[in-house]
């Protein structure tokens, strides 16, 4: 049995609901918010979530960027030795599904030489009459980048644990393929 | 007096703590004498352990076989109990594709009780430590 620890980071442009999903993730989906003032600044969330089949568990410290600093040297900071992404656009607007690839450059290039396991989160699907990005859309995409797919309702509470719960897997699984390699070294 | 490798479990040493453990791959693995066992870090850096040698030794050469270690702090201490580090060696390690680190470090006959080693950062998400050894002679045994 192995608990893991893995820094989570949350990217995606402003308003696509990556604080709402961060939060309801921490309130095991007690309330969302309709309104909230953002607040400057870095919000963390830490939860254990476990690796099903394994009695393993990652512990996910998830890093919210609260406020407009994007691009900013506190992004930077905040951005420092990820060890997961959660990529999230909203269904609703083609900009903030577009500028996807800019986010994920600017993740992976906090990892030079390593992978970054990560997920790719469509958000509020709740509004399906303004949806402009569709599944299948964003689903070949990630599948070049190598990133998981998914799609949330944060609003609806559905499907909220299920990119934490991705990412968790897929550091798991990148744990044991590590601890291939040490093995093979001797 | 008797020049060993004194960071051995069977020469008495100890791992009293240690930051993150599999059990598959615990940071007693480091001490075992075995060098095809490791210690894996288990996420987020600093990681860190911390062994003890039960006694006041003399470290003349140390030798730490790791893989994917970037920044490796050590710190020391002769006290009794494992209080009281002073900084002590920091090294910035080369990563070795397909290859252990083998980082040797020699010492100035420094004195030490526990001696901790920090890991600050790696060439990857995880890293992990085969083994430490510590070239050197025990000085007196803790009263
Ligand atoms: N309709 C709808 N609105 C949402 C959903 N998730 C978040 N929102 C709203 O979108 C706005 C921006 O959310 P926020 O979490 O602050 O976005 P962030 O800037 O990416 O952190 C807020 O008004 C949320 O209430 C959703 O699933 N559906
Ligand atoms: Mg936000």
């Amino acid at each position: 049995m192995v608990k893991l620890a893995a820094k989570c980071i949350l990217a995606g442009d402003p308003a696509v609901g990556k604080t709402a999903l961060a939060q309801i993730f921490r309130s095991d989906g007690a309330h969302f918010q309709k309104n909230y003032t953002l607040t400057t600044g870095v919000d963390l969330v830490v939860k254990t979530v476990p690796v099903p089949d394994t009695g393993d568990s990652v512990e996910l410290f998830i890093f919210d960027s609260a406020g407009k600093e994007l691009f900013s040297e506190m992004l930077d900071k905040l951005w420092e030795s990820p060890n997961a992404l959660c990529l999230v656009y909203d269904v609703s607007s083609e900009q903030s599904f577009n500028n996807c690839s800019k986010w994920l450059e600017k993740a992976r290039a906090q990892v030079p030489g390593s992978s970054l396991p990560g997920v790719l989160v469509g958000n509020k699907t709740d509004l399906a009459g303004r949806r402009v990005v569709e599944s299948a859309q964003a689903q070949a995409w990630a599948l070049e980048q190598g990133l998981e797919c998914l799609e949330t309702s944060v609003k609806e509470m559905e499907n909220y644990e299920a990119p934490f719960r991705c990412v968790a897997k897929q550091f798991h699984q990148l744990y044991q393929e590590k601890v291939e390699v040490f093995h093979t070294l001797v | 007096m008797r020049k060993v490798d004194l960071c051995l479990s069977s020469e008495g040493a100890e791992v009293i703590l240690a930051t993150s453990s599999d059990e598959k791959h615990p940071p007693e693995n480091i001490i075992d004498g075995n060098p095809e066992t490791f210690w894996t870090t288990t996420g987020m850096f600093p990681q860190e352990f911390i062994v003890c040698f039960h006694r006041l030794v003399r470290i003349e050469r140390l030798v730490i076989r790791s893989y994917f270690v970037r920044t490796l702090k050590i710190e020391k201490s002769t006290a009794k109990e494992p209080v009281d580090f002073e900084q002590w060696i920091e090294r910035d390690l080369v990563h070795t594709e397909g290859q252990l680190q083998n980082e040797e470090i020699m010492a100035r006959d420094d004195h030490a009780t526990y001696l901790r080693f920090i890991i600050t950062s790696a060439f990857d998400h995880i890293a992990a430590v085969y083994s430490i050894s510590a070239e050197g002679v025990a000085v007196s045994d803790l009263s």
